[in-house]
């Protein structure tokens, strides 16, 4: 096949930040039609990688042909190669969405593409030092996208974001170092066989603590999400860059907790932890989307709490929950890019942030708000949409323990802030805002809405298809599935309208409530050092 | 003094700089503090592993007492990006203390929203 004559991976991680400079001084009209047809060549490719992992498994390229783990190589297995391909796939189709925006100038084109070539470099890096330097690429091009717009808190916004993400990158290069000096060798798999001849454990806590700190900032983990909701729910962060960090960018914290978890699985088994830890980020997640007022920030803060969901499966201690898991990944990027693509149209139409405000999407839009809708079906884990099946993987997977009663709540609490995002849907719309006639917006959000429907519909052979796992899934369907997502749904309705109508005063203490630097530097210590301690007591 | 070897004068560094980090309510200040832990890494790699009486890298020397030249090469790339992140603090800190007329973290919390 093609891959075995030329560096397919090479490629794929640096096409798009090449093709991006060398096309950045054509005409605006003429670089977006060569990045256009390059997006779909991106797809092709990714998927030839995919298939070609699928069927002979791992894909392997190591620079100047030097012996493992002393060159630096570029690795997709089972792992990141879905990834890969989901990420190419919603790359083109945001840009797609986006062909009309007025900001799309040549620099915002080259930027974005400097971002997928970030985020393709660390799923396909198999080396940690890699890893490091291109999430600082992505970090500074992501702080440059998210205030792109230059509305008025937006510097602040991107600085922080910066400045947050480069105080925890000094840990993960510190952690490296300590890594560096105990292995000998910096590439996943040489690391991974290293560790597991070592004698004492107790000298790989600090690495590990100081290495998943990054990691877990990087994955918004409880305490450390705070940096989260200023960068994807920035008011100048057009909505694609809003739909890119939380759809995929996110993901890349969670897919290196995977990888440094496996690297120091000999040793140290902190499974338990980030389970734990991954509830109580589900939990605080929702508890604070319900209480903004911001469309954009009610779907930020749920990323935090889906990204908890999702290390909860990932951590559960089962196949089930681990494949439920990384489905849920998937799904997320879907409907997460899918409602802030659908926010965005309706926050420059309507002219407004403030869910009260905004009232008759379904009639006034009705292509954007059946397409928000299906997003909103799909991630409360309605039968038939997408989020069901990994939400019915990942609690089949935790079946018997406290976690399932967590599992609970944690729907509860999504129902619950989807209640609240939803009244926008219906009502009477203004007078004064124009129904909207763009193809390619309505177009993409109908074909991701879609896509969230085919997920759930086709959800075994979806699972079957991305990870090879097969599983019966019919219990998706069963009675006891649609009794109880009816008594959430239920349940969710009447506390909105019951209690958090009612406790506005309470929730607006709640929003006040920011954060300045130096406290997200004392969070971040903390965490530190609680992570430390817990390794010191359990290794 | 066996103690006061390199990687616990860098770990020593990487904290002093946390307290930095936190304490310091000037932006400035913090941006020193975060270059310190950044370096006090850079420090703790270079040295990482490093044999006494060992020569630089560098072609023409004896290969046998050659230091490691795998952290050396990487630290050079750390020292750019920590060079270039740090210029891109500095100016969005320029755009900053010109908006909100302050470079104490406090203080530009509490006008942001407003």
């Amino acid at each position: 096949m093609l891959i075995q004559y030329i560096p397919t991976l090479y490629v794929l991680v640096l096409l798009p930040v090449v093709v991006g400079a060398i096309g950045y001084f054509l005409p605006r009209r003429m670089y977006q039609g060569v990045l256009l047809v390059f997006g779909l060549v991106m797809i092709a490719i990714s998927a030839a990688v995919f298939y070609e992992v699928r069927v002979m498994g791992e894909v392997v390229e190591q620079v100047a042909g030097w012996g493992d783990s002393i060159s630096i190589s570029l690795r997709a297995d089972e792992l990141s190669a879905p990834l890969v391909l989901m990420t190419s796939v919603l790359f083109f189709l945001f840009f797609v969405f986006n062909s009309r925006a007025p900001y799309m100038d040549n620099t915002f084109q080259y930027l974005f593409m400097t971002l997928q070539c970030a985020l393709l470099g660390m799923f396909l890096s198999g080396d940690l030092f890699n890893v490091y330097v291109i999430m600082e690429v992505g970090m500074l091009a992501v702080s440059i996208l998210i205030m792109y717009k230059k509305e008025k808190q937006s510097v602040y916004d991107g600085m922080m974001y910066l400045m947050i993400n480069f105080l925890a990158m000094a840990f993960m290069l510190l952690g490296i170092g300590y890594l560096y000096r105990i292995t000998g060798v910096l590439d996943f798999i040489g690391m991974h066989n290293k560790i597991a001849q070592i004698n004492d454990p107790r000298a790989l806590v600090l690495p590990y603590a100081l290495i998943m700190t990054a990691i877990a900032l990087k994955a918004a983990l409880f305490p450390l999400f705070s940096w989260l909701p200023r960068a994807h729910g920035a008011p100048s962060a057009p909505s694609i860059i809003s739909a890119t960090l939380s759809g995929v960018q996110v993901k890349v914290g969670v897919y290196l907790l995977i990888r440094m978890q496996w690297v120091f699985s000999p040793v140290i088994d902190a499974s338990v932890f980030f389970a734990v830890l991954g509830f109580v980020t589900a939990v605080i997640g929702f508890l604070l989307a319900v209480s903004q007022k911001d469309i954009k920030l009610i779907l930020a803060y749920h990323t935090v709490s889906q990204v908890g969901l999702i290390v909860l499966g990932l951590n559960g201690g089962t196949d089930y929950a681990f494949w439920g898991g990384m489905y849920h990944i998937i799904n997320h990027a879907m409907f997460k890019g899918l409602l802030f693509l659908t926010a965005g149209v309706i926050i420059d139409q309507y002219g407004t942030r403030n869910y009260s405000q905004i009232r008759g999407v379904f009639r006034r839009m009705p292509w954007i708000g059946i397409a928000g809708f299906a997003g909103v079906l799909g991630i409360t884990g309605t039968p038939l949409f997408n989020g069901s099946i990994s939400k019915y993987l990942i609690q089949n997977g935790l079946q018997g323990n406290l976690a399932e009663i967590g599992m609970f709540i944690v729907n509860l609490g999504t129902v619950l802030s989807f209640v609240k995002y939803s009244t926008m849907f219906f009502g009477k719309a203004p007078d004064e805002v124009k129904p909207l006639k763009d193809p390619y917006i309505n177009g993409v959000s109908m074909l991701i809405g879609l896509g969230c429907l085919a997920g759930g519909i086709f959800g075994a052979q979806a699972v079957q298809l991305l990870y090879g796992q097969s599983y019966n899934l019919s219990g998706t369907l069963g009675a006891e599935k649609l009794i109880m997502f009816a008594i959430t749904l239920a349940l969710g309705i009447a506390l909105y309208f019951g209690v958090v109508k009612r406790i506005g005063g309470f929730l607006q203490r709640i929003r006040d409530n920011k954060l300045n630097y130096n406290q997200v530097a004392l969070l971040i210590t903390v965490f530190f050092a609680f992570l430390t301690t817990y390794l010191y007591i359990t290794v | 003094m066996e103690w006061l070897n390199s990687s616990h004068l860098s770990l020593g560094l990487f904290f002093v700089g946390l307290y930095g980090v936190i304490t310091q309510r000037n932006v400035i200040k913090t941006i020193i503090s975060i270059n310190i832990m950044d370096a006090s890494a850079i420090l703790f790699l270079i040295t990482a592993n490093l044999q006494p009486g060992s020569v630089p890298p560098i072609a023409g020397g004896d290969p046998a007492r050659m230091a490691d030249p795998v952290p050396q090469a990487l630290m050079i790339t750390a020292i750019v990006i920590g060079v270039s992140v740090t210029a891109m603090c500095l100016a969005l800190f320029i755009r900053v203390a010109h908006r909100y007329g302050s470079s104490d973290w406090e203080k530009i919390v509490h006008r942001v929203d407003d």
